[in-house]
């Protein structure tokens, strides 16, 4: 091939035309950027700060946003506070300066672990489940292979809210509604099409004759696809493992239609904070920014493999 | 192609199989493949059966009844078609699907022209875009409620950035306008945001279209001195066209089925001016309890969907030929 | 990538059953039925959208079963 070598190369850009296409997408990046980390930025305000006019960019940092994400608290009389002994952590202090009293935990934290228990789990099922069916439509002939995965696909384009009406019902009749397991099947079965799609890419790309090898080896079809396949496809499934996370972690419509207290993950949640007189603002940022500080750094981990994930395996580079 | 890469060793265990007479070895160790393959696949199969496909079915038949889910104990009747016809000739569901479409079409217009030129820039592989590029992939990837959860926040008339920023620069009032809560205003609010969030998206989709063009098709059209301008109608928008229409196809199913972001940015109003299908769905289904009827829709959007899902997928494998 | 080479030319199959053009119409004909489905211009037209999605999408399976 003739890529020529030489400065002037007509595929290279020129000086000039870099530095202005990178300048030009500097700019939008941070542009970007600033409602992110306004919210960043938010989450550190005191309330009067976070609703001040004209907004304020230099303010004295508080941890206050935060200690009210995690507590409730209630009004008491000054010379009731002052009855207290001495404050026992920054929390107490910041709480008792604004005349309350912390009252007891919020459900910020139980509405997160939700989110945890119920992204992992499912994510944990579909790359299991995702892995296995990618295996046996990557090297094995299935009757209606198209078919099926086309169908295992269509899947996962349903909006939510259509299916969402059956699986009320069927939830209902299965006592699965409210419950972490219900939850879990339901964002396994979203996340298992992106899984074999994504995966079946990843194991395509693995070739036959290693497992061949092996079995020449005395391994049987099953242990070659433990101790060969698996190995292998280690950064495939790591990356599915994320993309399923994500997704499970960001859902929120069937999470808002199919449960309400006990099963109910993060963002459904983050929206109702509200403090005294209205939302409060500070801890909205707050819960936003704990709950979108892992998505930033799988985003960082997955940069490679974004495009392979955005279109189920299709185009990889 | 495949097997320039291989090793001697590689091929000697190729021939080795070969050689040997598959059926037997497999029989004697353990499964089939045949077996393996259908339970490696029907555990996938059997959980899509029962979490997508049987309420599927069971949204069709609740679709030709009159069922109501906060009544169980009623009578259920069948209806026949009467719930399609019913929602296929209501004017507000028909407003609902053109407010969905005004979405969609603005969303999609500018996503790509903005995707487009980001991605054009970006193969200008100037220093350090590999870091920019992922800086401006992090919207996507955040979760849609939370993210109109915050832009409700920046949208704020009298406190908000956004409105701050604007009258910085136009010098208007920042408490004249209301972005959420005036009905010229709060389409265009949602437009933004869903912009913002998705404009990296066709952006990385356009990126790889534009990488897939070989190089020497420009030096080609460098010798016959055709004109930037005309390589770049003439080649580059022809060859990166495929992937262009993923990304179309892509952003047109999801922003169809819209639903979270608008839910928590404008709630569907104010009125109605930003009801979208699956708002008006949900209020159908979960606050009319009208289930039968809302089952009828949920249909009608499955089937435009999937119609999609369709030709979205031709459009994948049309991609992956490359 | 593979090294296929041109099958042999074969008695060309009738037009309505070639796979390629029929794709393109039911591409087209859902295509129309979603635009049907968004237009603001006559509720009759809505009114059809579901039929004709619906034959775009059952004819565009069918005819995806056609050899190229």
């Amino acid at each position: 091939m003739s890529t020529a070598n030489t400065a002037h190369s007509v595929v290279e850009p020129s000086q000039t035309s870099k530095r202005i296409a990178g300048a030009i997408i500097i700019l939008y990046a941070i542009i970007t950027m600033v409602p992110l980390a306004w919210i960043f930025l938010t989450s550190f305000k005191s309330p009067p700060d976070s609703i001040s006019y004209p907004p304020k960019v230099v303010f004295q940092p508080t941890l206050e946003g935060y200690c009210n994400l995690f507590t409730t608290r209630t009004r008491q009389t000054p010379e009731y506070i002052q009855s207290l002994g001495a404050p026992v952590s920054t929390c107490d202090e910041i709480t008792r300066n604004r005349n309350m009293v912390i009252a007891g935990p919020s459900n910020y934290w139980p509405r997160f672990q939700n989110s945890l228990i119920i992204a992992f789990g499912s994510t944990f099922l579909a790359v299991f489940l995702g892995t296995l069916s990618a295996y046996g439509f990557s090297r094995f002939k299935v009757p209606l292979a198209d078919d099926i995965l086309f169908f295992i696909l269509s899947t996962r384009m349903m909006p939510p809210i259509a299916v969402a009406i059956p699986i009320y019902l069927m939830y209902r009749e299965l006592g699965l509604s409210d419950t972490a397991l219900g939850m879990i099947l339901l964002y396994t079965a979203v996340n298992v099409s992106l899984a074999v799609w994504l995966l079946k890419g990843f194991i395509d790309e693995i070739p036959r004759e290693y497992e061949e090898a092996a079995m020449i080896d005395g391994y049987t079809r099953l242990q070659a696809f433990r101790k060969v396949v698996l190995p292998q496809a280690t950064t495939g499934i790591a990356a599915t493992a994320i993309f399923c996370l994500i997704f499970a972690w960001n859902e929120y419509a069937f999470a808002v239609l199919l449960t309400s207290g006990s099963a109910q993950t993060a963002p459904p949640f983050i929206p109702t904070i509200i403090g005294e007189g209205g939302q409060d603002w500070p801890a909205v940022a707050a819960g936003t920014t704990i709950f979108l500080v892992p998505i930033l750094v799988f985003t960082i981990l997955l940069r490679k493999q974004l495009l392979r994930g955005i279109t189920f395996g299709a185009v990889r580079k | 192609m495949t097997d320039n890469n291989t090793t001697l060793l590689d091929k000697a265990a190729e021939k080795a199989v070969r050689a040997t007479p598959v059926p037997l070895v497999y029989r004697v160790r353990g499964l089939s493949d045949r077996s393996i393959a259908w339970l490696f696949i029907l555990p996938t199969i059997v959980l899509l059966l029962a979490i997508n496909i049987f309420p599927l079915i069971w949204a069709v038949y609740l679709s030709f009844t009159n069922f109501r889910a906060n009544r169980p104990n009623a009578e259920i009747e069948g209806v026949g078609f009467s719930n399609y016809q019913r929602v296929l000739t209501d004017p507000d569901i028909w407003q609902a699907m053109q407010t969905t479409a005004h979405f969609v079409f603005w969303t999609i217009l500018l996503q790509m022209l903005i995707g487009f030129a980001l991605a054009y820039l970006i193969d200008r592989k100037f220093r350090g875009h590999a870091f920019w590029t992922t800086v401006i992939l992090i919207p996507m990837m955040l979760s849609p409620a939370v993210v109109g959860n915050f832009w409700r926040f920046l949208y704020q008339p009298q406190i908000g950035l956004f409105n701050y920023v604007y009258a910085f620069f136009t010098g208007v009032e920042p408490s004249s306008f209301q972005m959420l809560g005036s009905v010229t205003l709060s389409p265009w609010a949602i437009i933004i945001v869903d912009t913002w969030m998705w404009t990296p998206y066709v952006m990385l989709i356009c990126l790889a279209g534009l990488r897939s063009i070989p190089d020497y098709i420009y030096e080609a059209a460098e010798v016959d001195r055709a004109s930037a301008w005309r390589q770049f109608w003439s080649i580059t928008v022809p060859m990166a066209l495929p992937f262009i229409m993923l990304a179309v196809l892509f952003r047109a199913i999801e922003n169809f089925k819209m639903f979270d972001m608008v839910v928590l940015l404008t709630g569907g109003g104010p009125g109605s001016t930003t009801e979208v299908a699956s708002i008006t769905l949900k209020r159908e289904a979960f606050e009319s309890w009208r289930t039968g009827r809302a089952s009828a829709f949920a249909i009608i959007l499955f089937v435009a969907v999937f119609g999609l899902a369709n030709i979205y997928v031709k459009a994948l494998n049309r991609v992956k030929q490359r | 990538m593979t090294n296929e080479t041109t099958p042999p030319a074969k008695p060309k199959r009738p037009f309505f059953l070639r796979r390629g053009p029929m794709e393109n119409i039911a591409t087209a004909l859902i295509a129309v039925g979603f635009l049907m489905l968004f237009q603001p211009f006559a509720l009759v037209l809505y009114t059809y959208s579901l039929v004709t999605l619906l034959a775009g999408t059952v004819m565009f399976i069918i005819v995806s079963k056609f050899p190229e």
